[in-house]
């Protein structure tokens, strides 16, 4: 088999395992690959606009707390069913990157970095000031269901659906484009390149993922509340994911959440405090030590096409 | 009542413009945004806290000492990590110092615990005719108001002042001229830290404080730079006062929990209204 019949064949087949996997499965695997699944959807979104663009988005959990909270109301209040609602989170999360994007992304710097850092803050503000509607600092309840095994589908499609838009943008002239912002956005409007308006088709796809994902955490979980759904920490571990894998990589997201995912379950849980610690300083080490990541590192070492 | 907001909006706004010149030196000078710029002022604000409850000194007297101590965590930081990404992408200053800033706050956590706790000094308020005024914020006021009267005088008369405007105005130039460019980001990382430190103290006094304190700090101090305008000194105090009359007059009509959201508004319409800030970027 050629090169490019392996790169097919075996994603292909570890999708057909995971596929399978529930019927074989504990509860505790399913829900742990549920979870590999969500942080492949957050890594994947974050690496679209921070990895391909260079404009590091310091508060993408705030598409997933939003997506949480727009799916939990729709739920829980309207009685809505928890695939449109997982739906509309997504599209929640996408008119917030909007709202946050416009004036953002139109200017150069750290402009965006900041507004993200701050946005998270807002709206658990925001939420927690909403009471009728989102329960406030009590928390919303949503009416039970067990209903793990096809959210545990719906996440693995949504995280498919990442990894082969991450491809497709990467191999498109769409993705060059982002990435010559990344590279000199200077160059890339000298070119003719819009870059504001690609910087925020680019942030409007990586809020997608988030909001999707928020909604389905928030149904499997049956129960949310602002630190819950809005924790820092979260945007910390799609970031230390990605840039251990390597940003601007198809795979490396992937890769980073499989690896820090199971790190996380094995060794880290017995030492919680020394972990956020250690992610910390994995992204100082990741910056100066090996920027590319893990599978740019592989790229360059064994001549790897680009697009993986 | 009016008046009473104006006194306590300026109050603040000295503190916070005092934080953000120390933001706004560090951008102008080194083009880089330090996330670590908020919970180095934690960390001044731990060291006030540990001297002035564990060896009973006066907390005001710890101020110049939190400031030395953090002057030289911030040479240190210079030194060994942020020199490294100067020239390099953004992206990696920025992810660099947002590493340095988790591992701080974990640090803290980890030493100190996530405890609130104060610094019990000064508790009352002075009453003016119909005013009644915080000690505390009038003494973090003073104090707020003569350090960044001396980092401006440092910075106009001082032959080590003077390069480091030159620095901020062009690097290369400055190199032509025989300024040491690697020694003035040493100094300025330093010098932005100790007002960092200077903050973390008097804020101590204040309020309560907790490990992650520092980002909504990182946070208003960049909004205080935006407002007057990156990498102009004389904005960033501009920019304090008018965010801490912003904060007190929506205080007046919102929620304390709203209020933040006023101050979140408020970048973004300034991003879209006019993106150089009131004052215009980059006049030093």
């Amino acid at each position: 088999m050629s090169g490019r019949h392996v790169a097919l064949a075996a994603p292909a087949a570890v999708a057909l395992a995971l596929a399978a996997y529930p019927a074989v499965a504990s509860g505790y695997g399913v829900r742990a690959t549920l979870q590999v699944f969500m942080w492949i959807v957050l890594a994947g979104s974050w690496n679209l606009i921070s990895g391909l663009t260079g404009y590091v988005s310091f508060g993408h959990v705030a598409f997933f707390g939003a997506g949480a909270y727009a799916g939990a109301i729709l739920m829980s209040k309207a009685g809505w069913p928890w695939l449109a609602a997982a739906l509309v989170g997504g599209v929640a999360a996408v008119v917030l990157a909007l709202v946050i994007g416009y004036p953002c992304l139109r200017l150069k710097g750290p402009y965006f970095a900041i507004a993200m850092l701050g946005l998270n803050e807002v709206l658990r503000a925001l939420v927690s000031y909403f009471e009728g509607l989102t329960g406030g600092g009590n928390g919303l309840s949503l009416p039970t269901l067990d209903a793990t095994i096809p959210i545990y589908y719906v996440m693995g499609l949504t995280a498919v659906t990442v990894i082969a838009l991450t491809y497709l943008i990467i191999t498109s002239r769409f993705g060059l484009r982002l990435m010559t912002i990344r590279e000199d956005e200077v160059a890339a409007e000298a070119m003719g390149i819009d870059t504001a308006r690609h910087k925020l088709y680019a942030f409007l796809l990586s809020a997608v993922g988030p909001g999707i994902a928020g909604a389905l955490t928030a149904r499997d979980q049956g129960y949310i509340e602002p630190i819950s759904v809005f924790p820092l920490a979260t945007t910390i571990t799609m970031i230390v994911m990605v840039l251990f894998g390597g940003k601007g990589t198809v795979w490396g997201p992937v890769l980073g959440a499989v690896v820090l995912f199971v790190t996380q379950e094995v060794v880290w849980a017995r030492y919680p405090y020394v972990h956020p610690l250690l992610f910390g300083a994995i992204i100082v080490a990741v910056v100066l030590l090996m920027p590319r990541g893990v599978l740019g590192i592989l790229q360059i070492r064994y001549r790897l096409p680009r697009t993986i | 009542m009016l008046g009473q907001v104006v006194i306590s909006g300026i109050l603040s706004g000295a503190l916070y413009a005092m934080v953000a010149l120390g933001l706004a030196l560090i951008f102008g000078v080194m083009r880089i945004i330090n996330v670590a710029h908020g919970p180095l002022l934690m960390l001044g604000a731990y060291t006030t806290y540990f001297l002035s409850t564990v060896l009973d000194v006066n907390p005001y007297l710890t101020v110049p000492v939190s400031m030395a101590v953090l002057f030289a965590v911030g040479v240190v930081l210079e030194r060994t990590l942020v020199f490294r990404v100067v020239d390099a992408p953004e992206l990696s200053s920025l992810l660099l110092t947002f590493g340095v800033s988790i591992a701080l706050v974990n640090l803290a956590q980890l030493l100190f615990t996530s405890d609130l706790r104060s610094v019990e000094y000064l508790t009352g308020a002075w009453v003016v005719g119909p005013f009644a005024l915080s000690k505390t914020r009038v003494v973090a006021f003073v104090f707020a108001g003569t350090l960044t009267g001396l980092a401006f005088l440092f910075l106009g008369w001082t032959k080590l002042g003077k390069a480091i405007r030159a620095t901020s105005q062009s690097r290369e130039v400055a190199m032509v001229c025989g300024i040491d460019v690697q020694r003035i980001h040493l100094v300025t990382f330093g010098l932005a830290s100790a007002l960092a430190a200077a903050g973390g103290a008097l804020i101590a006094v204040i309020v309560a404080i907790q490990p992650e304190m520092g980002q909504t700090w990182t946070f208003k101090s960049f909004l205080v730079i935006v407002l007057g305008g990156a990498g102009n000194y004389p904005g960033a105090l501009l920019g304090g006062i008018l965010l801490g009359l912003i904060e007190q007059v929506a205080s007046l009509f919102l929620t304390t929990q709203l209020s933040e959201v006023v101050a979140y508004v408020l970048l973004v319409a300034i991003l879209l209204v006019r993106p150089t800030g009131l004052l215009g970027g980059r006049q030093t």
